[in-house]
Formats: C-alpha cells, structure tokens, sequence
C-alpha cells in the first residue's frame, strides 16, 4: 500500500452559480450550514502536509463562493502545499485574483463549457460563458499558472476545433479535454451526454494533432471515454492510494461518487485525524490492494495498471461495487456498457448548429445544494 | 518552437515548483508530482533562469568530473526537451 496521499481535493462549498448537466458533486449535496469553518480547514490542511500530501486541489461547487477563500488558499500555501484552484470564474475579479495570487495560490483551472456562448450556457444552466471570457486575460497576466478544461460530450464534441482555438487564444500552458465519466448530475444525464462512436473517434484525431502541433506550447491533456475504451481507467489511481476527497461537511471520501456504495462508512475529519482515516477506517481499506479483486481481474497482468478499474461504475451499472469495472472487455458483464452504446448510436446524432433549447426537460441540470 | 541552444536559459514554468528539502525534495507541477534521480535534480535545480545552457552543462561536467562533456549536453538537451514537452521547462 502507498506509505501517503499525493493530494486532497476539498470541496469546500457545493454552492455554485452554474448548474452544470455533467456535474460531479454527488446528488445528495451537502448543506451550506454544515460547511466546516476556515479554522477547521486550516486543521485539515496541517494534518495533510504532516502525512506527505503534496497538492491541495480547491474545487465545489464554486470555491469562490467562499468568502474566506483567500485565507484557505494562505492556510494551505503555508503548510507548503501545491494549491489549485478549480473555478467556473464566477466570482472573480481582478483584485480578488491578485489577492489569491498573493497568498500562494499556485495555479487556476478555468472550465468552459462549449465555444459557442448559446450553448455553453444551455450545459452551465446559466449565462456564465461571457464571464469567464472576460476575466480569462487577467488570469493569464497574472503570472498563476493556468490550464483551461473542456468538458467533452454528445452535444457539443462537434466543436472540438473551435474549443481548442478558443482555448489557445487564452493561452493557457495547459488544456484538458475531458470525455464526461458518467456519475453525480451526469449519471443522470448519461443518455443526453454519451456520445457515438463516430463523434469519439473524431474527438481523438483532433486532440492528437492539436497535440502535435501545440507541443511545447499548450500541453494538452486528454479524458478518454471509457465506454468506449477496452481496459477501464486506472480510477484515482487507485482505490485509497493517492487521493483523499473531503466534502464541505468535512465527509472524507476515496472518490468524487464513492458514497453512491452503500454499506460503507465514511469518517469526518471532525471526529478523526486525516492519518487515522488514511490509513485505519473501512472505507479507505475496502477496495485498496488487490484481495477484494473477483476474477478476471485477480489473475489478470493488467491489475496493477487499472486497479480493476472504478469500484463506484462497478456498482451503479452492475449493483455490486466488488465486481470487475463493466467497460472492461475482459468483464462478464461488459453487455451492459455495449448496450448503452448501442442506444447512444442508434440515435442520430445532434446538428452541430443547433441546440435543442426548446426541448423541455432535456437536461437534469444539478440545483443550488439546500 | 525556439531549439534549446547554448545561449538559452531555462527556467521552470508557470506553477512549477520545488517542494521539500534535501532527498525529499520533489518538484511539483499542476496535477503531478516527480522526485527526480540526482542527475536529473542536478540540471533542474540549475534551471533558475540566468544560468544559460552553456554554463549549466560547464557546472555538470566540473561537478561530475566528467571526461566527455559532449555527452553531458546530450544527456541533459534530451531530458529538458522532454520536460518541456510536458510543460515543465521553458527555454
């Protein structure tokens, strides 16, 4: 077993302006009452860095939502962590940015939903894309380092080129394009956002050749969909090996989804220390390692790359988490994944230049947490 | 794409740090985290902006007593093309 976490992703509020289609917060969203409070963040920050975590990834909801966030960002920077912020932008100015900057904040994560405002703001719930354009040139005077990421899926993969152009004109040191994983909000849109066959393989052509011909410049980062994949993705590296997740409640999880799994518990760092619950509590132990692993996955050559794949896909396609990832072409139950596809493309695909807009109900968009 | 040349001075890029001190010294960037071997520390750490290639390769070659210089500005050419390639050095 890993000796620590690499890095710890703190949900620090689930409030947030957008109300993204795909969202990854889970549907049960915690209360803006039950936030901890910025001393009891800046204990968890001195527990993480004791136990060897290197970054701090601040992320929601929207982390602007939060007041005190500058003072998180000092709390975190002054243990020596690597602090990044994962931001819609909504909510920040110039003034706001430069005092982030200023208390340590090392890099900016700015998302777009699409490169045509209609319809990023039909994904984003919200008139949010014109924002984001206008604060985008500061964040990138500022000196922050800063990545720009793109969530792709079937309705807006068909500007694929246009996003990158638009992401270059940001120059950004760093893009992400990231296939939508299907849980939280985007579970319940899976069938709005899975994309055919046709439009993924389109996506790689040109993410590879924008990764050819920006190399040096932007380095380009890609999400495969693992649907359409033939070995599951290695899922946070692991189960309990690298990452913690802490939910504004304080709610410590292996994962974004892993409270989808009933019967596990999860610790709060109100009750345990970071370490204890790293190393000691049940659900970090659950599925870490190999000895939970059903066949093919236990004597499988590929198990110490994937990890048997995501333990929370597992159980929301299959209803049992200890079973071999389904997009796995080795998995007995891979039928499930191939008829899910098999739906996505039996349908035509959207037109590139026009938005469903007057469907009603097309979208579960995810609401304010109450 | 600028080619790394002698008078190049290379530098970490944006949000590219060092983390730590002495043998757990680790060099952190968005996403990721590397603990380097000693060499690949060595020209890294020499990376400050205001040494220039020509130079980092001279401190290499004294500090490793080396007989085959040219050998040492291969090695570390190819390992800063490489971390630029990942974003992780500009020149």
């Amino acid at each position: 077993m890993s000796a620590s976490p690499l890095a710890i992703i703190a949900e620090i509020t689930h409030r947030c302006p957008l109300h993204c289609v795909y969202c990854s917060n889970p549907l049960q969203m915690a209360s803006p009452s039950s936030e901890l409070a910025t001393d009891q963040w800046a204990t968890v920050f001195e527990q993480a860095a004791k136990l060897g975590v290197l970054h701090i990834h601040f992320s929601g909801g929207e982390p602007l939502a939060r007041e005190d966030l500058t003072q998180l960002v000092r709390s975190g920077h002054s243990r020596g962590l690597y602090t990044n912020l994962i931001t819609s932008a909504i909510g920040l100015s110039e003034s706001r940015l430069d005092e982030l900057v200023k208390a340590g904040l090392d890099h900016v994560q700015l998302s777009l939903q699409d490169s045509r405002e209609a319809s990023a703001n039909w994904i984003a719930g919200t008139r949010a894309h014109a924002l984001k354009l206008a604060i985008a040139p500061a964040i990138r005077r500022s000196g922050v380092a800063f990545t720009i990421n793109i969530v792709v899926h079937r309705q807006n993969v068909d500007h694929l080129e246009e996003m990158i152009a638009m992401a270059e004109s940001l120059e950004p040191q760093r893009l992400e394009i990231a296939h939508t994983q299907y849980y939280g909000w985007a579970w319940k849109n899976a069938e709005q956002l899975l994309p055919t066959r046709k439009q993924v393989l389109e996506s790689l052509e040109i993410v590879s050749a924008a990764q050819k011909r920006l190399e040096g410049k932007i380095r380009i980062d890609a999400v495969v969909p693992d649907y359409y994949a033939r070995f599951p993705k290695a899922c946070m590296g692991g189960w309990g090996q690298r990452q913690m997740l802490i939910d504004p409640a304080g709610t410590v999880l292996p994962c974004h989804a892993a409270a989808v799994i009933p019967g596990l518990r999860f610790e709060n760092v109100l009750d345990r220390s970071l370490e204890w619950i790293w190393r000691e509590s049940e659900s970090f132990r659950k599925f870490r390692g190999e000895s939970w692993m059903p066949e093919p996955c236990r004597s499988c050559d590929r198990r110490s790359e994937d990890f048997g794949g995501c333990r929370c896909q597992a159980f929301m396609i299959t209803g049992n988490a200890a079973a071999t990832d389904p997009v796995c072409s080795l998995a007995p139950l891979r039928s499930l994944i191939d008829e899910k596809i098999a739906q996505a493309n039996s349908v035509a695909e959207p037109a590139p230049d026009l938005l469903p807009i007057q469907q009603e109900n097309f979208w579960v968009y995810r609401p304010q947490p109450k | 794409m600028a080619e790394l040349e002698d008078s190049s001075q290379p530098r970490l890029a944006p949000g590219c740090r060092w983390s730590g001190e002495g043998a757990e010294r680790t060099l952190v960037f968005p996403e990721g985290a590397l603990r380097l071997q000693e060499t690949a520390r060595a020209i890294l750490e020499r990376c400050d902006g205001q040494r220039t290639f020509k130079q980092i390769v001279e401190e290499l070659a004294g500090a490793y007593n080396s007989s085959d210089p040219a050998k040492i500005r291969q090695d570390a050419m190819t390992f800063l093309e490489r971390l630029r390639q990942k974003r992780l050095v500009d020149f």
